[in-house]
């Protein structure tokens, strides 16, 4: 990239977004579109390779493989953990799949505040991890071992009690703190979009009942009560109604939940807030302002929303940006930027 | 065969047809003599081609202190170290509902009743920190209270590792199961 914005433009299908996903993935090793490795190399290939140079030459590489792991490869070194590659390229997505955060269901709300605290503290992606597996270990044995006697399968699920308990005290108490760390910062951005009419706040309604002030002990001690205690409505309902699994994420708009009251132009505001206080946290946490990709989200906000984002987002931060139509861009977008027209995914040319 | 890519195989076919006839028939007749005669040893579960293993047959072992581990390759590497002189009890796996891997099908009341026939002083529980690991060591731990102490081995970082190279997944880790000095 030469200039301050590149301009992604073409028909369906012509690999525009691949393109975002590929600079997504070299910077955080994770797709939002899909979570297994196979789904993102061609059909009939067996591998993929991405590669990125960056303006003080350094290469970042990640080579993705049907059969075996990944390999991660910084200035043609191999790394040998692919979390190293983390850092040089930042980036903050926006596609049309946000748009669903508000009006969607709570499991797109949590996965969005994930990637937040996941930027806060590296630890987090274990945790997460650790905790799903428990949840599929824990339904998988109501599944198969239901005829088995009560006070053995009791005995296992004391043991995944247990560990529940503690990875869920830390994964509330993280998202929480995300949360207050988000909330000056969304309520900003909402305060300025809508000319000081709106108040946007973020409210936690945890999936356990949490008492009381942060900490962890009594709220472990607490969470594995409960666990304990649903176990009955846990085996006739084959899930387990307690934990961060169940966590949502409230947005009031003036006191108003806004996924019931708030007008979808209202909505898209909110959304807009939301993804410039991340740039913010992202910035903030790195000391470098990541670079912005918008995947087809222009042409879903207005004159007046577009030129905001551009005031905001367009000095400082790298903008990569797609669109089918070149009308698709209001105003300055169009200064200081490259034009890349895809027509089909063949092209073999270096972008940029 | 695992670990082994299909280059290696290749250089691991080629160098079997240079050997002599007779080196690779007795290397044929070692794998079919280890596959007839190896079996477990009925106190331990260990890999052993006798009834009772070499370990439990050692009498200069320590009886008092007995070590759990998943399958005998973790066995294999806490022999290495030569410094524990306890007997081990080898589980066959882990617990994990979504392979089907309940404590019945691992040698859990074979264990249970070792710990209650045999003088054990405590049993040391040496599973990986995994999911499977954790939940197969509470279980334990729960069921062989009764009878005696329980311990599980410490995680954290390697030595020998600098502490800046550490993953923050194992740092974390070995700041929980830090320990009081002096």
């Amino acid at each position: 990239m030469t200039e301050k914005r590149l301009l992604i433009t073409g028909p369906n299908g012509a690999g525009k977004t691949n393109l975002l996903e590929a600079i997504e993935l070299l910077g955080s090793l994770r797709s939002h579109r899909c979570s297994r490795d196979s789904d993102l190399i061609h059909w009939n290939q067996e591998r993929a390779l991405l590669r990125a140079l960056s303006c003080e030459d350094e290469t970042l590489e990640l080579e993705l493989r049907r059969k075996g792991g990944r390999q991660a490869k910084r200035n043609e070194k191999v790394l040998s953990r692919q979390f190293d590659l983390i850092g040089p390229l930042r980036c903050v997505g926006f596609s049309s799949l946000d748009l669903e955060l508000v009006r969607g269901q709570p499991a797109l709300r949590r996965q969005w505040l994930d990637r937040v605290v996941q930027q806060l503290e590296p630890i987090y992606s274990d945790l997460i991890s650790r905790y799903s597996r428990l949840l599929r270990q824990r339904s998988q044995l109501w599944r198969r071992w239901r005829n088995k006697p009560a006070n053995e399968r009791d005995a296992i699920l004391d043991a995944f009690d247990l560990q529940m308990a503690l990875v869920s005290t830390r994964i509330h108490r993280r998202r929480s703190r995300a949360l207050r760390h988000l909330q000056p910062l969304v309520a900003h951005w909402q305060k300025m979009i809508s000319n000081g009419k709106e108040k946007l706040e973020l409210v936690y309604y945890p999936g356990s009942k949490l008492k009381g002030e942060e900490a962890e002990e009594p709220w472990r001690l607490d969470i594995q009560d409960q666990l304990l205690d649903q176990r009955l409505d846990e085996e006739r309902l084959g899930s387990c109604r307690v934990g961060p699994h169940r966590d949502e994420v409230g947005l009031l708009l003036n006191g108003l939940e806004a996924r019931r009251f708030a007008s979808s132009g209202q909505q898209r505001t909110l959304i807009l807030s939301l993804k410039l206080a991340e740039l913010d946290l992202v910035e903030q946490m790195s000391g470098l302002p990541p670079i912005l990709l918008l995947d087809d989200v222009l042409a879903e906000l207005d004159a007046k929303r577009q030129l905001l984002l551009l005031e905001v987002a367009g000095e400082k931060h790298q903008c990569i940006v797609t669109a089918t139509h070149l009308d698709a861009f209001q105003g300055e977008w169009m200064r200081e930027s490259q034009l890349l027209e895809t027509k089909s995914f063949s092209s073999k040319g270096s972008v940029g | 065969m695992p670990g082994i890519g299909p280059r290696t195989a290749q250089r691991l076919a080629l160098h079997l047809l240079r050997q002599p006839e007779e080196r690779v028939r007795s290397f044929a007749d070692a794998m079919l003599a280890a596959k007839s005669q190896v079996g477990q040893c009925q106190k331990c579960f260990h890999l052993s081609a006798d009834p009772i293993c070499e370990i439990c047959r050692n009498e200069g072992r320590d009886s008092e202190f007995l070590c759990v581990v998943a399958d005998s390759r973790d066995l294999l590497a806490l022999e290495r170290t030569k410094e524990f002189k306890g007997l081990y009890h080898v589980l066959g796996g882990l617990i994990s509902p979504m392979d089907g891997v309940g404590p019945e099908i691992l040698n859990v009341s074979s264990l249970v009743k070792r710990v209650d026939a045999d003088d054990v002083d405590e049993v040391i529980l040496a599973l990986t920190p995994s999911v499977e690991g954790d939940t197969t060591s509470l279980y334990l731990a729960r069921l062989l209270k009764p009878f005696t102490k329980v311990s599980r081995i410490a995680y954290g970082l390697p030595v020998g590792g600098e502490l800046e190279y550490a993953d923050e997944v194992t740092l974390t880790r070995a700041l929980e199961g830090r320990q009081t000095l002096g």
